[in-house]
């Protein structure tokens, strides 16, 4: 008989969320509905009628862990829509921000990780702020990792939370020679560093693999080979950047994109009859209260081609270099292999910077309202698309779809065939940044049975 | 305790004769800026440049002062004058330490730039990065600033002198005085200019720059002198290391004219007017007063 | 649990503290990398904020891990830790606006005042409203969320640390600060009390809470104190703020409503007494966190 249990909040992750799972009695999750419980902002409304400069400046703070995404994706959509190119040496300006904010974030991903992984050849899960040896030398190099990228961070961008360089037309100020200097040796500091941590990671990945069993508030869970398997397809637009609807060859279709009501997609009111007080830390919700996914949570489903996708590094890595790998193991294997490629293309970049070119654009057109505009960027956790029409230079549409939205229904799939004691471990492969995901939530994408339940 | 905690303070000059050349005094701060940026102590200095916008009038405002970022001798030799004026010291800070990529900066200041830069130290709210970036601050004795247009009005009206031809302007000897490129000088009494200064210079408690590491102004010494405190241990060390390389020739200050005590007498003048000015304004209206930035908000 | 305004009363008026106690502070207790005494129990509550916050605690880098090694157990914190339900806490440090619409989120920032000794409102949102003060609801699934509001607004915060975001260095200040005053000497609670206060009057401060850069135009320029130093425009985190002709231009379109102008603001609050002893401050912070 299926039961439903409901971890809520849930941790590790950035903002709040919290599982719906229909379980059956060997306690395997027959279907997972994961929500928001972050206030909706509203941040898409409040863009509405606003100046197009402040624009990127409120949707940056969507995010505080991926903060750059949103101000790029914003500024570009927006140059987009007013038809305006940016100078060479600021687009190499906002690559730099681009992978140092990258570097930053999957460092601190590998802390949100670790406390599920056991360290190799032991039953031990590993406490990333455990002074001991070998871990405290993990935890230094991790936030020397983010260190560096937050300092590239802050001389590209500004700021490195929040980066306040960028701006419509290009950048404000170029760097001077010795602040291009200092990023190069910096980076030249990360690599090694990230070869390090990649390595160590992937092996403390690679064990996880091999369990048989994970601990989980006292008891032996056993691990499903196919943790976190789904069949649906993986979108990503670069393996770095991202595109935008005025570049010359888009590599992402708005037309190939559908967004759909949620409210036929969830469960609808469920009372909560399995419970669990020993779940690590502080027990499941009791038994008896009522959930209710669809009123609680959501907005729209995002569709590519009619079908929900996983963003993300797997998806990057699938799509341009042909990683294959299943599961939330392979996904977080395919994050901690972009360590490599995100250094040695802000390398790349910082060396192509012209330190005396010129970074804003002589005009900046003011938009005539014609053109709803749409710019992509591969954040840390996947594709990030912002829509926006500008008159006059202020906004007349605007629309975020960030990453953790495209992926929202895809991990609910994934959810599905792991113990229910499994599903936050699922989750975190996805590296959720909830607040980002403001206005989407929750998701079951199979149509067919939610509408034979509704029948029921 | 009006002149702050020191652990020195001497009379010197500059050894450097090209610095001297251009200087307004004894040349303490460049000289200081110059020998720092030499031996690697800084990376870079904000220092109040000739502005480089040109406002209407379709001259280059040299007398207007804005803050810059340096990083050479020749960069730092540039922007010598003082031009009485606001200069805020404090803006470029940041981007001093991100897009200029400095990791020790060096910065000069009038007390209350001072009080800034401390207070980013000691609270950085909004200053992320900065407070261990400070590596040399330098502050200049200050009886009170005045807006730029000010000091267009004291020139040009007051002196009747075209403000592009001034070559130096100086406050000294309780009179304001430029000396133009044709060789004249005009002044007029310090008294005459006080209704132009800038209002908040009237709450300020700090005559010479508590607060810095180094500070220095004319007051007390001969003309071509400056009067130098010494005060943190930072600060200590870095004059000490300067003394020995030779930058600067020094007196006792018991053996120059007109000596630490008029300098006690300005700072303590400066205070107590302006603590009345605090006073007075906590009754400014009728049962209403004005905010006290040193009280509880 | 003791409130903070308790702690407040038992001590004595405030007397500048001498630079003889901080050098002999920094020589004792700490020196080994000991703390003086037992942790502090701590935590992180997240409402409608983007966790740049925590991200800006967390860039401490090195530091974050001394602090919590030595002097702060981390009891609760949804993004670093695993607990899921507001504990007892020492120092709760609260990031985000509160949604009034949102029950859950009302329920938690009144459940955390309850657990907590000391209320920290991190950042611009919970200190001023920052962005949110724009939200105007209409946005779905949840059109009614429409009003959000900053902390001091629904329950007595004890120390404000604006800013958007705010730094890793004031807030690591704060919370050592927090540190000593519960668990540090006489002397040291002095200190820590005084370091404070300026931040506590910004909670309590009647303007604060509805801060943007108009609060510097009305509470500095208009009042006849602004200097000209340019701490505001160094501030800003969004280049709203340039220096024109030596004071504030504020662009209205790009402010954010953070606060932090007015927060830097040498003439926002100073005191003298205290920043005199910026060496041994910054000193006995590099000390305990070697």
């Amino acid at each position: 008989m299926t039961k439903v249990v409901e971890i809520s909040p849930t941790t590790r992750h950035e903002g709040h969320s919290k599982l719906v799972l229909k379980v059956n009695e060997e306690g395997i999750i027959e279907r997972g509905d994961w929500l928001s419980i972050t206030s909706v902002r509203g941040l898409e409304k409040v863009a509405y009628g606003k100046n197009m400069e402040q624009v990127p400046k409120i949707v940056s703070r969507v995010c505080g862990i991926c903060p750059v995404a949103h101000t790029l994706a914003a500024t570009e959509a927006i140059e987009a829509s007013i038809c305006c190119e940016v100078p060479r040496d600021a687009h190499v300006l906002r690559v730099i921000l681009q992978c140092a904010n990258r570097l930053h974030s999957h460092a601190l991903h590998n802390i949100l990780t670790l406390p599920d992984m056991y360290l190799p050849g032991t039953d031990k899960k590993i406490n990333p702020f455990s002074p001991e040896e070998p871990v405290r030398s993990v935890a230094k190099r991790i936030q020397r990792l983010r260190e560096i990228g937050q300092t590239i961070c802050e001389i590209a961008g500004g700021q490195s939370i929040h980066p306040n360089n960028p701006r419509i037309g290009g950048m404000y100020m170029n760097v001077s020679p010795r602040a291009k200097n200092k990023m190069y040796d910096l980076t030249k500091e990360a690599i090694p560093l990230a070869k390090a941590q990649m390595d160590f990671m992937i092996a403390v990945l690679r064990n996880y693999q091999k369990r048989e069993w994970a601990e989980v508030g006292g008891k032996q869970v056993p691990i499903p080979k196919n943790l976190g398997y789904h069949n649906q397809g993986y979108m990503a637009t670069d393996p770095v950047y991202g595109t935008t609807s005025f570049a010359e060859n888009p590599s992402w279709d708005a037309e190939r994109f559908m967004e759909v009501r949620p409210w036929d997609w969830y469960m609808s009111e469920v009372e909560i009859d399995l419970a669990d007080a020993s779940y690590p830390v502080g027990g499941t919700t009791p038994v008896g209260v009522k959930a209710n996914p669809r009123i609680e949570a959501c907005n729209g489903v995002p569709l590519y081609d009619g079908q929900p996708v996983e963003v993300g590094p797997r998806a990057r890595l699938s799509r341009f270099k042909g990683f294959d790998e299943k599961g939330t193991i392979g996904q977080q294997v395919a994050r901690q292999m972009e360590y490599m490629d995100d250094c040695y293309a802000m390398l790349s970049h910082i060396d192509e910077l012209n330190t005396s070119g010129k970074v804003l654009a002589d005009e900046i057109p003011r938009g005539d309202g014609t053109c709803l505009a749409w710019a992509t960027n591969e954040a840390p956790r996947g594709t990030d698309v912002h829509f926006a029409r500008v008159r006059d230079g202020k906004i007349h549409d605007y629309s975020m779809l960030v990453p953790t939205t495209w992926n929202f229904p895809t991990c609910s799939q994934a959810l599905a065939g792991a113990p229910w004691q499994l599903a936050e471990v699922i989750m975190r492969g996805y590296d959720p940044c909830v607040s980002c995901a403001t206005h989407m939530i929750v998701i079951d994408d199979d149509k067919k049975i939610l509408a034979q339940k509704l029948i029921q | 305790m009006v002149l702050g905690n020191y652990k020195t303070v001497v009379s010197a000059r500059s050894t450097d004769k090209e610095i001297l050349k251009g200087a307004q005094d004894g040349g303490i701060v460049t000289t200081l800026f110059a020998y720092a940026l030499d031996e690697d102590i800084i990376d870079g200095a904000i220092v109040a440049a000739p502005s480089r916008s040109k406002p209407w009038r379709g001259h280059w405002d040299i007398w207007r002062a804005e803050p810059r970022v340096v990083t050479t001798r020749q960069e730092l030799l540039a922007s010598q004058k003082t031009g009485y004026n606001i200069c805020p010291m404090v803006t470029p800070v940041k981007d001093a330490v991100r897009m200029h990529g400095l990791d020790r900066v060096g910065v000069v200041g009038v007390p209350c730039q001072i009080q800034g830069f401390r207070k980013a130290q000691l609270y950085p709210i909004a200053m992320r990065d900065v407070p261990d970036k400070l590596a040399l601050v330098l502050g200049i004795f200050c009886m009170e600033v005045f807006p730029y247009q000010s000091i267009v009005q004291l020139v040009e009206d007051h002196l009747g002198k075209k403000i592009d031809s001034v070559k130096k302007m100086e406050v000294g000897k309780g009179k304001f005085t430029v000396r133009t490129e044709r060789g004249e000088t005009a002044s007029i009494p310090l008294k005459d200019t006080h209704k132009y200064e800038q209002p908040g210079c009237h709450v300020c408690l700090d005559y010479v720059a508590n607060l810095a590491d180094i500070s220095s102004g004319s007051v007390g010494s001969p003309d071509g002198w400056s009067t130098v405190f010494v005060r943190s241990k930072k600060g200590e060390q870095i004059w000490n290391e300067a003394m020995t390389a030779g930058m600067f020739e020094t007196k006792p200050m018991d053996q120059v004219k007109p000596g630490l005590d008029i300098v006690k007498k300005l700072a303590t003048e400066k205070i107590t007017k302006n603590r009345k000015t605090l006073d007075s304004r906590a009754t400014f209206g009728v049962g209403k007063g004005l905010r006290n930035p040193y009280l509880n908000l | 649990m003791q409130r903070i305004s308790n702690i407040f009363k038992k001590q004595e008026p405030e007397k500048p503290v001498t630079k003889k106690f901080v050098e002999k502070k920094a020589e004792s207790g700490m020196k080994e990398g000991k703390p003086v005494a037992e942790k502090i129990r701590a935590g992180h509550v997240h409402e409608s904020g983007c966790t740049g916050c925590l991200v800006a605690l967390a860039d401490n880098y090195e530091g974050i891990l001394k602090i919590l090694d030595r002097y702060v157990d981390w009891v609760y914190d949804l993004t670093l830790a695993d607990t899921r339900h507001i504990p007892k806490m020492d120092v709760a440090l609260i990031e985000g606006s509160v949604c009034l619409q949102d029950k859950i989120a009302v329920e938690e920032v009144k459940k955390a005042r309850e657990n907590s000794a000391i209320v920290v409102a991190i950042g611009s949102c919970a200190c001023t409203g920052n962005i949110n003060r724009f939200d105007r609801g209409g946005q779905a699934n949840q059109p009614q969320h429409e009003s959000f509001v900053p902390l001091s607004d629904l329950i007595d915060v004890d120390v404000f640390v604006p800013c958007c975001p705010p730094t890793p260095e004031q807030l690591r200040n704060a919370v050592l600060m927090a540190y000593l005053l519960l668990k540090g000497t006489d002397d040291q609670k002095k200190l820590a009390g005084r370091y404070l206060q300026p931040l506590m009057n910004l909670a309590k401060s009647p303007f604060f809470s509805k801060a943007s850069f108009n609060t510097l135009m009305q509470e500095v320029i208009n009042q006849g104190l602004c200097m000209g130093c340019g701490s505001c425009a160094a501030a800003c985190p969004v280049r709203a703020i340039t220096m024109e002709y030596g004071k504030p231009q504020g662009e209205r379109d790009l402010c954010i409503n953070c606060g932090a102008c007015f927060a830097q603001c040498p003439r926002g609050f100073f005191d003298h007494g205290l920043t005199e002893q910026y060496e041994s401050i910054m000193e006995l912070i590099q000390e305990v966190l070697k």
